[in-house]
Parts: structure tokens; C-alpha cells; sequence
């Protein structure tokens, strides 16, 4: 089971790593923010849950998520048989790959640099 | 770390984690080489300087603006007619460059004086332009002459003038790319808010870090009005100085180019509240969904998608003649920062050549973070890589073609390696779809060269052939392809214009013909 | 009605006609076998003039910078100076000429690059390289002095003199070329070798055109050996043949070694190429032949062919390097033309002296400019004020859209010409150049006849 949850997650990460941008602003905190904002309302979307986008920048991350969220399902129709609780740890093992791929096992050393 | 070291680089030791092979299962925390550090001096790098990714990459594609440096002659001589930056008012913008030409006296006894009077003549001379930017150099900051003093002065006394002042001397940073960041704080600094841009649409953005290379510009922002959406400025290429200094008016800021342009889109969110969208306006599948994330932002997905299926349907059949034909190529994507990333995996996934090894010149760790994210396994990447490093790659990997700068590409030349203008395009505009089929059409061009062949026989020893009177490029591409297949399919070779940008111009969009909306 | 020579009034320049001088000293250094220059100062002050040389030649060229970043360019940068050379040494096994060559930043700052060479030459040169033959030339090239034009003439001084040693006469000419093309050299050599005539020629720059070959080994470089500079000095004479570049090394050979000078004329035309052949002659000893008497005679045979029906009264303005400006000047008058306006892109004291311009000034019968620190705003802003009216334009191809927008045909000459392919293998010089010149300005006017339906039907017959 942890194996092929990991397999998927590997999956999922690999479409994010080939075709998104938004997880690689240049700094950790910004990326953190990023992460958290667009893969949290992808999985509200997924789980068909309500998502906020009132504010711009939720917006923002809002518009990423269900791009995200549609080629998920349509690169990977094994997502579309998942309950919500699979997916909603299915896309926390994601968050935090995406995490420690993107921010603590980073090797990018501008990452904690105090300014832009 | 799979680091890779280079022989003719084993002399200089601090070059060996500069480079680094994508192994199969390598990721980001494993693979990655340092980046944008100080360059070995005599390495013979590809790099430039500060002053130059200010003034040249993004200070001088605005369009209405008489760019002046401040310093010595060969500043502007140099930076003046070697980019394709055009602009519709008939490119002013590269056709007339201004320096003080600072001369010995000026450096004893500071060149303020001189700046002034330059700044005044240079309006009188051309008393349409009212807007100017002022680029420090070497000389200049060295002596410590005050151009924001002298700006401001002038500004006093001429009303109607307006002076921006970049102040990013050649030696600020390890490359260009210290240009680039002192431009884009300078800018947001000084002048955006400065002026309060007429809004025409409910849907207001900016494009941000795209130059206009060939026309690229043109082509996205005839979209994004298609779409309904009103481009309030574009950073910087075919931009216009007022419409830039209202970029705090968008809602949205559009971000192509993150490497050149992400902190101007940074200083814009935590300022205004603007937030910053990246996207990628190259490859069928990367524009299409920047086209959608840009209409889903102002709720304009339908009229994003009916764009998206009529340009697909114009031009993927075209497109996918030379896809097929162009399968298995072996590519070294070699360019100058952000088409690392932008074009890493999208070559790959939709024209089907591999990307044998990736490069930049002045780009970050974190551009390399997204150009080996986005590669296929065993992909060399390099960090500023010097011209001897560029040759024992090229002989290694024997890659049919490089996607690089002029004079690189000469290098590659004379090793029989074909070579593509990575930065100011062979025949582009190659943003949009059918810029993406003008790339497409482009490295085919290359690869299947006939005379390309040829220049691979020594006729003192190898067999001539003296039957064939002449190839074809399709003669020789076609060997490898299954032409029943082909032969059922819809495709077509290109068939657009040489000129696909000026048509552009003087374009109505209905959608957009509201007026001012912006007062009451 | 006279020739006036003027100074622009204008602050400044609006789209120069030259680079700063660190270009002109990476001119000459590309010229020499075994060398790589290394440009201390910011990258962008060697990375735009390879740009420039492949713009140009459609070829690379290695020249190598110090990388000044900020540190350096404040507590001072002799130390990348120090590490360019080592690196440059440990990675080209075959290099053996390296100069320094310093920029407005380095001179700022006070860099001691004389200071640095000896350091070098006594300490790592010794250490680590004792087995090579390095020679490092330490040149001054202030971005903010003179312009390209000065620094090439500055370098190929210090070229000459940092290898020039007297030993036996040798029997040879030095011939000094100047700021010219590949395509030069060739028709020099033939000139030379018509005359039977033994020359060291500065630079040796054929071999900038190179082949693609099968082997993908070929490079662009010059092939001016550190033998043939250091023979200078046992020289017969020195032939210089443009006064502003290469002129001071030609005065220093005459003062250190006593090899007579000869500085111009640039042999450009039918009129300066006998003379050039009558330098040589006098400085040799040795005659004219049969063969260049007709090869004189083809040329002239197609300019008579041209003149009178297409090139008389026809206004010309000309910019560039100054040599070259006042050798298309001349040539021009001798076509029948009248050259109207004469461009030269920086403030050269000596051009008020200079003889050639003290003739145009004593003996032009119509009204002609010169203008001194010009740019090519004063050829635009003359044209688009009705001050000038031109029939045509000869320069290099930075100027281009002043040609294009102001619908006036352009002779691309001089450096660099990157809007047109190959003209680098054309000769402009000796006769061989007469008769190029003569034909493409004849080509360019007519093409441009067709363009304007201006009495295009007249090449029906002629």
C-alpha cells in the first residue's frame, strides 16, 4: 500500500517537476506559500470541496490548482477511482515531496537569502 | 552528486560543481550545480555584464524612450543592432542609441556637467520623444557622478520630460543578470505609480519579462486582447514608458521570463497586492494552458478556449509535419537563462528531439532547479560554461544541433554541429502557435541541410557519389519515417507568411473598444 | 565654395561611428598565431567585441576577460589579471602571446598592469611555465581616450615593440595594413608578389577566412608569428599604410632601428595604388612589371566603362574609419563623384594636420564637409534638414537605417559590414579593390534605380 502510494505520488510530482512553474519562486518562504496555497485547492477540487479564491492572490493560486487538478485526472485516471480520504492523503504525500524536493532538500542556495 | 568534470577543465578545480549529469533517479536534492558565481577569470565564459542585462536586455526594448549612457563610447556602440527587439512605432528603440562619450577630462573632473547638457540636447534633437533612461556604466559609477541628481535637475527645469535612471555599472554581479535585478528594482522604484494609465476592459494585466524578440510580444498580447483583456504594459519589449510606470493599476501580473524579470512581479505583489502568474507561451500544450490559467483568472475560459481550438486547428497539422520528422534529434539546448526551462521538456515532449545537455550562461541555481526538473535523464547541465567546456560537450554528445547565441554558434559550426539562434530566433517570432511551428520548421530546416551533409565528406579519401545530382531536405528526413502513415495523415508543411507580426498591427479588438472606464 | 572641416557641435553621440578602444587593441590581437588577448575589466567589454568580430567575419574568435565584479573594481582587480593568465596558460598549451589589454574600469581604478607583467614574468612565468615561451604585453586602452581606431594602433605599437630585435637585415619590407579585411591582405600580397617583393605583413589575417571541414578541426585565427614581429626591426623599410592605424609602430621602427617609414598613401583607387607601388619601388629598388601595368589597365578599362554615364556629379557622403574615409574620398573625385560629406568618429587632434585633409581643403572646388568627433547623426540630421542632398552613401553597416529610411543607396565598406554576406573576402585595396569598389557602387546604384523606377529602363543598353 505505502509503496504504491509512493509510486503515485512519484508520478504526480513528475507531472508537476515537467509542466508547472509556480513551485519554484525563488525564495523557501515563497515557495512554501506557493505549495501550500495551489496543492491544498487542488485537492479541494478534487475532493470537489469549496475552494476560496476571492482575494488575488487566492485567485492565483486558485487558477494553478484546477489546471492542475483536471490534468491530474486526465493523465492519471487512477485518481478518479479514489475516495476523498485516499485522496486527501495522497495529496498530503505530495505536498510534503513537493516540499522537501522544492524547499528543505533543496540544494538552491538563494532560497533563504533575505530579499529578492 | 553526479557531478561531471570536465578534462579540460580539471586544472581549475573550482569549476567541478559547475556541472552535473541527470542520472537515472536523481532529483532536485542530489542534482543540481552552483550557479551564478563569480566567473574564473580566463576561462573564456560566455558571460556578459551588469550593465548590459540592464540597458540591453531590458532597459532598451522600450519603445518610446531615448536610451543614453552615461560613459565612454563603447558601451553603446556595443549594445546597439545585436538583438531583434522591434517594437510597432518602427523601432526607434534600436535604431537610435545616445551616449555622453565620456572622454579623459570628464573622468578627472566628473562628468555631471556634461551628462546634463547631453540629456537637454538629446530631447531637443528629438523633441517628439519626452521620455528617457539614463544607463550608468563602469566609468561613470567609478568617478561617482550623480545621474539621479542630474536626472531630477533637468526634470525641474523640463516639465514635460520624464528620466529613469538605472544605475548598474558592468562590474554589479557575476553577469548580466545583476542588470537584470537592479533594472527591475530601479524601475518599480522610481516610476511605477507614477502615472495613472486610462483602463479600456474589466480585465486588466501586465505582460511581464517578454522582449518582443522578432515579434514574440505582438503575438501573445494579440491573444490576450482576443481574449477581452486589456495588456496594460508590457516589461519590457514593444513597451511604452508611461504604460509601464501604471503597472500598479493590473490586476494581474503575466510572468514569461521569471529569470530577468521575477522582482520587479515580486516587488508588484508585496506592493500592490498584484499577484504573479508564471507562464510559458512556447510549446502547443504549455500556451494552451497558460491561455487557460489567464482567462480562468478574470473568468474568461471560454473565450481562452475558443482561441486555443482555432489556432490548434490552424496550425497543428503543420506543426506535426515536421514533429514527425524531427524525432530522435539530438539537441543541446544552450541558451542564455529562461528557455533553459521553457523549452527543456516541451522540445521533447511535442517535437520528440532529445535534449542531450542543457546550459545557461547567467541563469540561477533555481533556473537550472527548473530546467533539470523539467529534462529527460542523462541530460548534462552546466553552469556558465567556458568555450573549451562548450567544445568537449559537443564532441561527447554529437548532438545534430545547438540552441544558442551568434557567436557560440559559430564554434559549433565549424565542429559540423548545426546551430539555431536561441535568443533572437533564425526566422522567428517563435512564441505562439504558429511561432512554435516557425521553431519546428526552423530546426528541420537545419538538421536535413543538404549541404550540411556534404560538409561531412573528405573528398581526398571518402567514395564521392556521382549519381545524385542534388537531395532534398525531405529526401534525406524521410528515410527514417513511415510514409504510408504520413501519407494518410492531415499534416502540412508550414504555410504562413515570412512576415507573421506586422499584420498585427492597427488590429481592431471589439471587445476591448470601451473607452476610458477607469474614472467614476 | 571650399571644404570646410568641422567639429559637431552637439553634446554627446547619437549612434557612434566607432567602438572605444579596447576593441581596436582586440583587433590586432586576433591578428597574431598563438595569442589570446585578455581584457581587464567587465565581461561586456569582451564578450560585444567577439560578438562584433562574428557579426562581421561569421566567425568566432577567442579573447579571454579578467571578469571584474564589484569587489575587484573596488579594492582593485590585478589580482584577476594574476588568475586569467594562469588559467588562461593551464588550458591553451599552445598559447604563447598574451596581452593585457585595460579598459575605462581598470584605468579608473589605477590597475597597474605594467606592475602585474613583471610580477608575473618573475614569479609564476618562472615557476610554473619555465619550459614555455610566454611573452605577456601589457596595453593601454582607455575606453575614454581616443577611440577603436587609436587602440589598434596603439596595440599594433606595442606589439612591435615588445618583439622587435635587431639582427641581420632580413631583405624585407614590413607592411603595416591597417584596420582592413582578409580580402585586403590577399590583394596586397599579390601586389607585393607581382613586385617580387619580400614582406612581413602585419597582420596576417587570411586565414581569418576558414573552411568548415570534414574533420570539424578548422579555427578562424591570424597567423602573424612572433618571428615575423621580432624581424621587423631588419627591416628595409616599413610601409604603413593607413597613417592612424599602425602609423606609431611604423615611427617607432624608424626611431629604435632606424627602418625608414613611409606612411601612406591607403591604396585605395588607381591613383594611391601607384603610389603605394612607387614606395615600394623606391624602397626596393626593384620595378613595376608588365603584369600590374595591365592589371592597372583592366581596372581602369571597367571604371572607363562607368564613370562618365553613371558616377559624375554624383554626391557621396562617407564615414568610418579615417584612413579608409579619406582614401574613398579621394578615389571618389578621381571617379568623377563629388564626396560631400566626410565622417570621421572621433576627435583626433592630428586631423586638422593631416596633409591629405589640408589638400581636400586647399583644392576642392564645390562645397564639401568634413566633420571631426562625428556621428552618424550628423550624416541623418544633414540629410533629413535638406542641409545635403545624396546620391549615395559608402560606410560600414551600423549606419544602415539611416540608407534604408532615408531611401538613399549604401555602399557597405569598412567594419564592420554584418547586413551584407562575405564583403570581408572583397578587397577594397590595390587595384583589385579599384575595380571591386567601382562595381558595386555601379550595383548598388543600379539595384537602387530598379527600387525607385528611376530611369531603370537607361540599363536596357549601356
Amino acid at each position: 500500500m505505502e509503496d504504491m502510494m509512493k509510486d503515485q505520488v512519484d508520478q504526480l510530482v513528475d507531472y508537476i517537476m515537467k509542466w508547472c512553474l509556480w513551485q519554484f519562486n525563488s525564495r523557501a518562504w515563497d515557495r512554501k506559500d506557493q505549495n501550500e496555497g495551489i496543492l491544498t485547492k487542488t485537492m479541494q477540487i478534487l475532493c470537489e470541496e469549496p475552494t476560496e479564491h476571492d482575494t488575488p492572490a487566492d485567485r492565483c493560486y486558485w487558477v494553478e490548482a484546477v489546471l492542475l487538478a483536471r490534468d491530474f485526472k486526465s493523465t492519471y485516471p487512477w485518481i478518479s477511482t479514489m475516495g476523498n480520504n485516499e485522496i486527501k492523503l495522497l495529496m498530503n504525500g505530495l505536498k510534503e515531496r513537493i516540499d522537501y524536493l522544492t524547499i528543505s532538500g533543496s540544494l538552491n542556495k538563494e532560497l533563504t537569502n533575505p530579499t529578492y | 552528486m553526479p557531478y561531471h568534470e570536465f578534462k579540460c577543465s580539471e586544472c581549475i578545480p573550482e569549476r567541478k560543481k559547475h556541472a552535473v549529469v541527470k542520472g537515472e533517479g536523481e532529483d532536485l536534492t542530489s542534482c543540481l550545480p552552483l550557479g551564478y558565481l563569480n566567473t574564473i577569470p580566463g576561462t573564456i565564459s560566455e558571460r556578459g555584464c551588469a550593465f548590459c542585462g540592464a540597458k540591453h536586455v531590458i532597459g532598451t526594448p522600450m519603445k518610446d524612450v531615448i536610451h543614453l549612457c552615461h560613459g565612454p563610447v563603447g558601451c553603446t556602440y556595443d549594445t546597439w543592432q545585436t538583438k531583434r527587439y522591434i517594437s510597432d512605432n518602427d523601432n526607434f528603440q534600436f535604431k537610435y542609441t545616445f551616449a555622453t562619450d565620456m572622454k579623459e577630462k570628464d573622468i578627472v573632473f566628473g562628468a555631471e556637467k556634461l551628462l546634463k547638457k547631453n540629456i537637454i540636447d538629446a530631447f531637443k534633437t528629438f523633441p517628439e520623444i519626452k521620455r528617457m533612461s539614463v544607463y550608468q556604466t563602469c566609468a561613470s559609477a567609478l568617478i561617482g557622478d550623480d545621474i539621479d541628481a542630474i536626472a531630477k535637475e533637468v526634470m525641474g527645469e523640463m516639465p514635460d520630460v520624464d528620466i529613469f535612471v538605472c544605475n548598474s555599472p558592468g562590474f554589479a554581479g557575476p553577469s548580466q543578470s545583476g542588470g537584470h535585478h537592479l533594472i527591475n528594482i530601479a524601475w518599480v522604484n522610481q516610476k511605477v505609480g507614477t502615472f495613472e494609465p486610462k483602463i479600456t476592459s474589466d480585465y486588466v494585466m501586465n505582460y511581464v519579462g517578454e522582449y518582443n524578440i522578432q515579434g514574440d510580444q505582438e503575438v501573445m498580447v494579440d491573444y490576450f486582447k482576443r481574449m477581452g483583456i486589456q495588456v496594460l504594459s508590457t516589461f519590457t519589449g514593444n513597451g511604452s514608458y508611461d504604460e509601464l510606470r501604471g503597472m500598479h493599476k493590473a490586476q494581474l501580473n503575466v510572468l514569461e521570463c521569471a529569470r530577468s524579470a521575477e522582482y520587479i512581479c515580486n516587488e508588484l505583489r508585496v506592493r500592490y497586492g498584484t499577484p504573479r502568474m508564471d507562464i510559458d507561451g512556447f510549446g502547443f500544450k504549455p500556451l494552451s494552458e497558460s491561455l487557460l490559467k489567464v482567462g480562468l483568472f478574470f473568468g474568461l475560459e471560454k473565450e481562452a478556449q475558443a482561441i486555443i481550438d482555432e489556432e490548434i486547428a490552424r496550425w497543428k497539422p503543420e506543426f506535426d509535419w515536421y514533429a514527425r520528422r524531427l524525432k530522435g534529434v539530438k539537441v543541446c539546448l544552450w541558451p542564455g537563462g529562461s528557455k533553459l526551462w521553457h523549452w527543456a521538456h516541451v522540445i521533447h515532449d511535442e517535437m520528440g528531439v532529445d535534449v542531450v545537455s542543457l546550459y545557461t550562461k547567467f541563469g540561477h541555481q533555481g533556473d537550472m532547479e527548473k530546467g533539470i526538473a523539467r529534462c529527460a535523464d542523462g541530460a548534462l547541465a552546466i553552469d556558465d560554461p567556458n568555450e573549451l567546456e562548450g567544445i568537449e560537450a559537443m564532441k561527447e554528445l554529437k548532438p545534430d544541433i545547438i540552441l544558442t547565441g551568434v557567436r557560440p554558434g559559430e564554434v559549433a559550426k565549424k565542429m559540423r554541429v548545426q546551430y539555431l539562434n536561441a535568443h533572437a530566433y533564425h526566422n522567428g517570432p517563435y512564441k505562439g502557435f504558429e511561432g512554435w511551428v516557425r521553431f519546428a520548421r526552423d530546426i528541420y530546416n537545419a538538421v536535413y541541410s543538404p549541404i550540411h551533409q556534404l560538409s561531412g565528406l573528405d573528398i581526398s579519401k571518402d567514395e564521392i557519389d556521382t549519381d545524385n545530382r542534388f537531395m532534398t531536405r525531405q529526401m534525406i528526413s524521410d528515410v527514417k519515417i513511415d510514409k504510408e502513415e504520413a501519407a494518410i495523415s492531415d499534416e502540412r508543411e508550414y504555410t504562413g507568411d515570412y512576415d507573421c507580426v506586422t499584420k498585427l498591427r492597427g488590429k481592431k479588438y471589439p471587445k476591448l473598444e470601451k473607452g476610458d472606464i477607469s474614472v467614476g | 565654395m571650399s571644404c570646410e572641416l568641422n567639429k559637431k557641435e552637439r553634446s554627446g553621440v547619437i549612434n557612434p561611428i566607432f567602438t572605444c578602444q579596447p576593441a581596436g587593441a582586440q583587433y590586432a590581437s586576433i591578428g597574431i598565431e598563438d595569442c589570446i588577448g585578455i581584457v581587464h575589466g567587465g565581461q561586456g567589454c569582451v564578450m560585444f567585441v567577439r560578438l562584433l568580430f562574428a557579426q562581421h567575419f561569421k566567425d568566432n574568435f577567442l579573447l579571454a576577460s579578467s571578469s571584474l565584479h564589484e569587489d575587484a573594481a573596488v579594492l582593485g582587480g590585478v589580482h584577476r589579471v594574476e588568475k586569467a593568465v594562469d588559467v588562461l596558460l593551464m588550458r591553451y598549451p599552445d598559447v604563447k602571446v598574451v596581452p593585457i589589454i585595460s579598459t575605462c574600469s581598470t584605468e579608473i581604478i589605477g590597475d597597474d598592469i605594467d606592475g602585474v607583467v613583471r610580477k608575473l614574468n618573475n614569479g609564476l612565468l618562472k615557476e610554473k611555465y619555465a619550459d614555455r615561451e610566454i611573452h605577456l604585453i601589457p596595453i593601454h586602452t582607455p575606453s575614454f581616450k581616443g577611440s577603436m581606431i587609436e587602440g589598434y594602433d596603439v596595440a599594433v605599437r606595442d606589439f612591435v615593440k615588445a618583439f622587435a630585435k635587431k639582427e641581420e637585415p632580413n631583405g624585407k619590407i614590413n607592411l603595416i595594413t591597417g584596420w582592413v579585411n582578409p580580402g585586403d591582405v590577399t590583394a596586397l600580397k599579390h601586389l607585393l608578389s607581382e613586385m617580387d617583393v619580400d614582406a612581413t605583413v602585419l597582420f596576417e589575417i587570411e586565414s581569418f577566412v576558414s573552411p568548415l571541414m570534414p574533420d570539424g578541426e578548422a579555427v578562424s585565427h591570424g597567423s602573424t608569428t612572433i618571428e615575423d614581429m621580432k624581424s621587423t626591426a631588419n627591416a628595409i623599410g616599413t610601409i604603413a599604410l593607413n597613417r592612424y592605424e599602425g602609423g606609431q609602430a611604423a615611427n617607432y621602427l624608424e626611431k629604435e632601428f632606424e627602418v625608414p617609414a613611409v606612411i601612406g598613401p591607403t591604396p585605395i583607387g588607381i591613383r594611391n595604388t601607384d603610389a603605394f607601388l612607387a614606395n615600394i619601388k623606391k624602397m626596393t629598388g626593384k620595378s613595376i612589371p608588365q603584369s600590374l601595368v595591365r592589371e592597372r589597365g583592366i581596372a581602369i578599362d571597367t571604371m572607363t566603362n562607368l564613370i562618365h554615364m553613371f558616377f559624375a556629379d554624383k554626391k557621396v557622403a562617407i564615414y568610418g574609419n579615417p584612413d579608409l574615409v579619406i582614401g574613398l574620398a579621394e578615389f571618389c573625385l578621381d571617379l568623377e563623384m563629388k564626396p560631400v560629406l566626410l565622417l570621421l568618429g572621433d576627435d583626433n587632434k592630428k586631423y586638422s594636420k593631416d596633409p591629405r585633409i589640408i589638400e581636400l581643403q586647399e583644392k576642392v572646388e564645390y562645397d564639401m564637409e568634413i566633420v571631426q568627433n562625428a556621428d552618424l547623426w550628423d550624416l541623418e540630421s544633414r540629410i533629413k534638414n535638406k542641409e545635403i542632398d545624396l546620391d549615395l552613401i559608402m560606410g560600414h553597416s551600423k549606419g544602415r537605417f539611416t540608407s534604408i529610411d532615408n531611401d538613399i543607396p549604401m555602399l557597405r565598406v569598412g567594419f564592420p559590414v554584418y547586413d551584407r554576406a562575405g564583403y570581408y573576402r572583397h578587397p577594397i585595396l590595390g587595384y583589385a579593390g579599384a575595380i571591386w569598389l567601382v562595381e558595386e557602387m555601379a550595383n548598388v546604384l543600379f539595384t537602387d534605380m530598379e527600387y525607385k523606377k528611376n530611369k531603370e529602363w537607361i540599363l536596357n543598353v549601356w
